[in-house]
């Protein structure tokens, strides 16, 4: 039943009132006074207190509601469609090489951000060099060219090809010669490209130069044996070394592979076997390898050649006629000790100079061969690619070029109008060659000179191979597209020669699967996954010396006296810097030189007791001018261990046209070189005068004695064979300790660290390998004055002096001495030792840095205020404050404050603001990374599974990380070795961080 | 402070004739009920520029980063810390008179406390500046603070020494301010009386409504009584407290157990040199001689040679404990402050502190208003550097050798310290400005006992023994500044 109910509001709407009526039609039925308020009474009228609530409820509600919006978006593109390979967050690896050596690329979200050495690699693979290390930051470089130039201007690459092959059609067609300027090339599909550019052009022909050159020993071996090449030494085989000026472990020929055979015999290992070699050091400049020789011996330039000369004669027994080494009784006497020691070791024996000069590498191999070195310390049957530049090659394609028979020139990874001495006459030269081609990556000092610009991709770009030793093939593959308008070198020589096949990633892969992966039995898939192919070394010969030296002889000894004028400069590479080629690299700058500790410059290297008796005081600046006539004015540093009378200078420095980092830093110190008897040489006599006016060097150590205190502990090998406790100062009872705090064990994972100060060589690979990891801002020249840089992890260099059998450690006691030529040098990797009583966690008045369960020191920087106590209270000194906001700030122009260059940073590592501390993190998030991992695969972590970024790049072996509460692990098999040590244990700070010591083997005097 | 009969051989704490109620309070209102002097101004104009020196510098460096000081890797406090510490232990001063002598009854006291208490919160305050200033996220400067906040269960860490800190100087600094205040209402009362219109008003707020009543005074009487009983333990444990940021580390030269007694006798020590150095000036610029007299000057004199020898027998202890713990960190620590690269701070610490204040013990200087003048100054520096000794001395070369470094102030930092002393000054100028610089009402105690004009009133009617008239009227003469010298021209 329908309801008719009807409700009725009032009797006006019953009766139906025509008032209602006409006003129930309006929404509101009382007309609202809206205009009445809004007039000029109305808005003056005084508001009544309920229509304040009212608009207060109003205002508070609409604000409300305003604040509900969503927080601004930031626009960031997410994979449409997403790439198969890659998950954001999770790093792919990509097998590649650099230097010849394996390496994996990691990428994160498609960018390389991080080299690690490949593990199952062959060569130098147990770490990487600092400038391995520090590449990855070279593909970042704001510097480079965006684009190909022609005519100093901008073009297309169309544009480029049609000019230079119109001009190569000219050159052709005149009949004038094509060189192809080179570093030496050890890629066996790009120098197929260069031969097939060669047919077809006959006129060219490959021109292979370094600026630090190995000519010397490959032609005297070719004298001598017939084999042209640099043969593979074999360090780990050798008991005896005697080196001449050869810097093996920092900068000579494969510095990193020798780094691993060398610390073979005289690490942990080694010496539990009762094994250690033993290293004599004869040379100019205090280098990396003479800071860990067990007897150093400087020795002039001049007298260089004379030693081993005297060492030839005192091994052999012939007299020679005119070698005389009376004027160094210091070096005469180590002379005859060390031959008597090689004498002993013959077979296991190994003598390597550092010399250019084919004269001296001559009698190096007599002397070799003497001790029958060949085919047990050399290796001749497989020879190392590395390095097979030519100076005579080189300086006959200078005078071409100066008589004008050069129509075009090509410059690949060569820069001659930086490096070469004779800067007037290549550019000289190159002035008269019509088409002038550079293949570099930026307008550099050479590039600038060439008329076409054809910028080469970074080796992270690219497609390529190498080949550095015999048997060993390892590939280059790209692990991100070009970044710029940018083209392979090898890629441009192919569309100007028009070759048959115009894809160099084809030519590349043709290459391997006709000639090379055959014989290894693999596919180029498999070969991409693993990165090389190794066939294995051919049997090494024995090769015998038999030729009469005595020409030999009478060209050292003339070269000799030819340097033994006035001053003797010695020019020598840095390991950090090398040749100067990646000078524009702010890691690389900032990493202080191992020995001097200087970054972001070169210098003049003086023995203290000589600088005081010529009158110059360090960082006076002093003009040195070469016999050639070449001027520098550079600041004096003191280099204890230095010979007296003589300058060591670093080349690669006073770049001009490298790029923002690189450009001003320094002294070209090249020009001094000289060409002598075919081969460049890097010592001259010179003159010093003092300019007036000094020069501060930036040094990250300014301290340079470790005040006898026992911080630093070492021994002398008889003594360890003796007691392998010996110098740790592990003897009788443990000392009772008393803790302020309860005992809070440690029962799942303890990470600690063990570093072993007899394998540490100090070569700085680490420090760069933790700046590049852990996103650690350059800071630049002026801060680090300041003494401001950021590293995590540093090296400290202590010299002690000896003297007769006592050994000299404070500075008060040094600046005593008469002799200062006699130094031992250490060096003691510092970085947080995550103390179990961190001195730094109680200060903190925010809990900014705090204990972890597992042994960790962690540094919350979100939390940090920045008082800095923590760094005060840290008597390691490891804690590093942003006193800037280095990501954003103009000043620090040299990393990660450009938007391009902040590419290369971890995304999983924090990027701190100022204000904040920061320090080691013991690279937290590999160890979280590790962790999961495992969970993932459900499974416990197992030894080894988590490294740090300085032990995955010490080739030493000389830092290893892991889980002490694994009795099995191997940093607690090395924490319970007998040399172990920690640093100022005595506070009770309890680091967990433990050292081994130094162990010398030194002759008992 | 009740007026009682006094010794008639007990020196007079107010000078001069014809001294009634009114003409101290007209005495002591003069800078306040007047317009400013040249001499203000001047002082003033000075002030204020450096405390805009200030401004510019602190607010250069909170724009860019602490990297606008001269702090490295190594040496992490400098010229800040020093700087903090300087004006903590300046501030110790005030505290001391206006709580210790209280309780003790010295009642010359009551002439110099006002103007050494409002010397002690402009000290604290610029020290509070500098704990600030120098983090290196000052817009999280609360965070030391135990808030309750939305962080989850972050909270402070009570082990750290800047906690303490915090609470220490944040407890003086309230407890100073009410104590100072309230000694001032009395004051407030009379201005108020006396003044006209907008300036009644403000000091009638000002005032709390003191209305002079017997029960308001014997109020005022308890609640001082109190205060100095809260204050007397803050003058020994604040510095107690800032000594303990170095002795509870383990930086060889700040790990001693002898900084708090030491520090607090230094803390002294270099208050009694500023409220020299500030009212040595002031009674000669505000013609405040009669109520600042010799005996006081003298008195603070004495008071810094005893804080000044403790303080040198702390040196020489530090330096044979050194020597006596056998620790080679340690001894190194001091023969580097003795003959390190920052001989000259030692040295220059050792003569403003030990040496320069021994001068007192002859008469002559310590009567000597601008030699007590020049030596406040001298041991206001040597103060200085004592903190920068024991700061950067001790930081520049710690364990491991590898570390040492040089610290070279840059010129912000010079700026700041410059500008916190413009800071202080222009307070403490505004200060003599609006409020009293002496205590009226508590001078006003000592007018019927301790004053010159009563005691010779004493001797005119006979009152006393004559020889102890005799004794009283040569003491005058021989030590003393009663009668108007014409040296006091000099200042």
């Amino acid at each position: 039943m329908e309801s008719n109910k009807k409700y009725w509001k009032g009797i006006e709407e019953l009766q139906k009132t025509p008032d209602f009526v006409g006003s129930n039609k309006n929404e509101f039925a009382e007309s609202l006074p809206i205009e009445e308020v809004l007039s000029d009474a109305g808005l003056s009228s005084v508001t009544p207190r309920r229509d304040f609530l009212k608009a207060l409820g109003f205002g508070l509600g609409a604000v409300t509601l305003a604040a509900c919006q969503p927080t601004p978006v930031h626009k960031s593109i997410p994979y449409l469609v997403k790439p198969e390979e890659i998950v954001p967050g999770i790093p792919n690896y990509y097998a590649s090489s650099h230097n010849g050596q394996s390496i994996l690329v990691k990428t994160r979200e498609g960018r390389p951000i991080k080299i690690e050495g490949n593990p199952n690699g062959i060569f130098g693979n147990h770490g990487t060099a600092p400038n391995t290390q520090a590449s990855v930051l070279d593909l970042y470089d704001v510097s480079k060219l965006k684009g190909p130039k022609l005519n100093q201007s901008n073009t297309s690459w169309k544009a480029l090809d049609a000019f230079v092959q119109g001009e190569l059609n000219k050159v052709q067609a005149s009949g004038k010669k094509l060189r192809i300027v080179s570093s030496s090339i050890s890629s066996p599909s790009t120098k197929a490209v260069i031969a097939d550019f060669i047919a077809q052009f006959p006129a060219a022909k490959l021109v292979q130069v370094d600026p630090v050159s190995y000519t010397g020993i490959i032609k005297a071996n070719e004298n001598s044996f017939g084999k042209a090449g640099l043969p593979r030494y074999r360090f780990d085989n050798a008991d005896v070394i005697v080196s001449f000026g050869a810097d093996f472990l920092g900068t000579w020929i494969a510095s990193q592979e020798f780094t691993r055979q060398y610390v073979s015999n005289r690490n942990g290992a080694s010496l539990k076997n009762k094994k250690m070699s033993r290293h004599i050091q004869f040379e100019t400049g205090m280098s990396l390898t003479g800071t860990n020789a067990d007897s150093r011996i400087p020795v002039k330039p001049s007298e260089e050649g004379v030693a081993i000369l005297a060492l030839y004669s005192a091994i052999t027994g012939i007299a020679l006629a005119g070698v005389s080494l009376s004027e160094n009784v210091i070096a005469d006497k180590a002379i005859k000790l060390a031959a008597k020691e090689l004498l002993n070791a013959k077979g296991r024996a190994l003598v390597v100079s550092g010399s250019n000069d084919v004269s001296v590498q001559t009698i190096v191999n007599a002397i070799n061969s003497f001790l029958g070195s060949y085919g047990s310390t050399i290796d001749l049957d497989n020879p190392v690619t590395l390095y097979s530049g030519n100076d005579s090659e080189f300086a006959e394609f200078i005078s071409e070029m100066n008589r004008g028979e050069v129509g075009a020139v090509f410059f690949l990874n060569s820069n001659p109008a930086y490096e070469y001495f004779s800067n007037k006459l290549f550019v000289d030269g190159l002035n008269k060659v019509s088409l002038k081609v550079s293949f570099a990556d930026r307008e550099d000092e050479t590039a600038a000179l060439c008329n076409v610009i054809a910028p080469n991709h970074n080796y992270l770009e690219s497609w390529g191979d190498e080949s550095v030793i015999s048997g060993l093939y390892t590939i280059v593959q790209p692990t991100i597209n070009p970044v710029h308008d940018t083209r392979q070198a090898e890629q441009s020589l192919l569309t100007w020669s028009a070759n048959s096949v115009q894809d160099y990633y084809q030519y590349v892969k043709n290459n391997w699967e006709r000639n090379i992966l055959p014989g290894a039995g693999k596919t180029w898939k498999q070969l991409l996954q693993t990165g090389f192919v190794y066939s294995g070394e051919m049997p090494s010969a024995s090769y015998a010396f038999n030729q009469s030296i005595t020409a030999v002889v009478q060209t050292v000894v003339n070269q000799s006296k030819a340097v033994a004028k006035d001053v003797e400069v010695q020019l020598y590479q840095n390991a950090a810097i090398l040749d100067g080629k990646h000078a524009n690299n702010a890691f690389l700058q900032e990493l202080p030189d191992p020995v001097s500790k200087v970054t972001w410059d070169n210098f003049a290297a003086i023995a203290p007791k000589y600088a005081e008796k010529i009158g110059v005081t360090e960082f006076d600046l002093v003009e040195i001018k070469g016999a050639n006539g070449y001027t520098v004015t550079l600041p004096v540093l003191f280099q204890p261990g230095q010979a007296q009378g003589t300058i060591s200078i670093a080349v690669g420095y006073g770049r001009t046209k490298v790029g923002k980092a690189g450009d001003g830093v320094g002294k070209n110190a090249y020009p001094f070189a000289s060409m002598v008897n075919g081969t460049l040489q890097f010592n001259t006599s010179a003159t010093i005068t003092k300019t007036g006016g000094s020069y501060e060097l930036a040094q990250t150590q300014t301290h340079h004695s470790y005040e006898g205190r026992n911080i630093i502990r070492e021994t002398t090998f008889n003594s360890y064979l003796k007691d392998p406790h010996s110098g740790s100062g592990n003897h009788g009872t443990e000392h009772k300790t008393y803790d302020l705090w309860n005992e809070r064990p440690i029962t799942g994972h303890n990470w600690v660290m063990a570093i072993d100060l007899n394998a540490c060589t100090g070569c700085g690979s680490c420090i760069v390998a933790c700046n590049v990891e852990n996103n650690i801002p350059v800071v630049g020249r002026e801060e680090v004055l300041k003494r401001r840089e950021m590293h995590w992890l540093r090296i400290d260099r202590y010299y002690s002096f000896n003297e007769g059998s006592e050994s000299y450690t404070e500075e008060k006691e040094i600046s005593e001495l008469e002799d200062l030529d006699n130094v031992s040098v250490v060096h003691q990797p510092m970085l947080c030792q995550h103390c179990e009583h961190a001195p730094c966690e109680t200060v903190c008045p925010v809990l900014a840095t705090v204990h972890s369960s597992d042994g960790l020191n962690h540094m919350a920087y979100n939390r940090c205020v920045g008082t800095r106590y923590c760094a005060n209270n840290c008597p390691y000194k490891v804690r590093r404050f942003n006193w800037f906001n280095y990501w954003n700030d103009s000043r620090f122009d040299n990393y990660m404050n450009n938007e391009f260059t902040q590419l290369v940073l971890n995304p999983d590592v924090t990027v701190r603001s100022r204000g904040v501390m920061e320090k080691c993190s013991m690279c937290i998030q590999r160890i979280q990374a590790g962790k999961l991992e495992a969970k993932m695969e459900k499974r416990t972590l197992k030894d080894g599974d988590i490294k740090m970024a300085c032990q995955q790049a010490c080739s030493a072996g000389a830092i290893i990380f892991g889980d002490m509460n694994d009795p099995e692990s191997e940093v607690s098999k090395a924490l319970g070795n007998e040399r172990t040590y920690y640093v100022l244990e005595e506070l009770n700070v309890q680091p967990g961080i433990g050292y081994q010591v130094k162990v010398r083997n030194t002759v008992e005097a | 402070m009740s007026s009682h009969h006094e010794s008639i051989l007990r020196e007079p704490l107010i000078t001069g004739e014809n001294i009634t109620y009114t003409k101290i309070t007209n005495d002591i209102l003069v800078p306040v009920e007047n317009k400013a002097n040249k001499a203000w101004w001047i002082g003033f104009t000075i002030s204020a520029l450096g405390a805009l020196l200030w401004v510019v510098a602190v607010g250069y460096t909170f724009w860019t980063g602490i990297g606008a000081w001269g702090l490295n890797k190594t040496v992490g406090w400098a010229w800040d810390i020093t700087g903090f510490v300087w004006w903590v232990g300046i501030g110790h001063a005030g505290t001391l008179i206006s709580a210790i002598l209280l309780l003790f009854r010295q009642n010359w006291r009551n002439s110099i406390n006002r103007s050494a208490e409002a010397m002690t919160i402009f000290a604290v305050i610029c020290a509070a500046t500098y704990v600030v200033s120098h983090m290196g996220r000052p817009w999280l400067a609360y965070w030391p603070l135990p808030l309750p906040n939305q962080f989850g269960s972050l909270w402070v860490n009570f082990n750290s020494p800047l906690v303490w800190d915090v609470f220490a100087i944040s407890t003086y600094f309230s407890v100073s301010l009410v104590f100072w205040y309230t000694g001032l209402l009395p004051d407030i009362a009379t201005v108020r009386d006396r003044a006209t219109g907008l300036r009644r008003r403000i000091y009638s707020i000002m005032s709390f409504g003191w209305n002079g009543s017997v029960k308001t005074w014997q109020r005022f009487e308890a609640v001082s009584l109190i205060l100095a009983g809260v204050s007397t333990p803050l003058v020994l444990s604040v510095h107690t407290i800032v000594s303990m940021d170095f002795a509870t580390s383990l930086v060889p030269g700040w790990h001693t157990t002898i900084f708090p007694p030491y520090f607090v006798a230094g803390a002294i020590f270099s208050g009694f040199a500023m409220v020299q150095t500030l009212l040595l000036v002031t009674r000669k610029v505000m013609n405040f001689e009669n109520y600042i007299t010799m005996f006081h000057i003298e008195s603070m004199n004495k008071i810094i040679i005893l804080t000044g020898s403790i303080v040198g027998v702390a040196y020489l202890t530090e330096l044979f404990i050194a020597w006596y713990s056998g620790v080679e960190y340690e001894q190194y620590a001091f023969l580097n402050r003795v003959s390190g690269p920052y001989w000259w701070a030692y040295w220059s610490m050792m003569t403003c502190n030990v040496i320069s204040p021994q001068l007192f013990w002859l008469k002559k200087v310590r009567t000597s208003i601008a030699a007590s003048w020049i030596l406040s100054i001298v041991v206001n520096i040597g103060m200085w550097f004592e903190r920068f000794v024991i700061i950067v001395t001790s930081l520049h070369r710690d364990y491991l050798p590898s570390s040492w470094v040089m610290f070279y102030p840059s010129i912000i930092d010079v700026c700041v310290f410059i500008g916190s002393i413009g800071l202080f000054f222009t307070m403490f100028l505004l200060f003599l400005r609006v409020l009293p610089a002496i205590a009226m009402a508590e001078v006003k105690l000592l007018l019927k006992s301790s004053s010159d004009q009563s005691k010779q009133k004493l001797i005119r009617d006979k009152k006393v023994d004559p020889e102890q008239a005799e004794a009283y009227l040569q003491s005058l003469e021989k030590y003393d500044s009663v009668i108007p010298k014409p040296e006091y021209a000099k200042i």
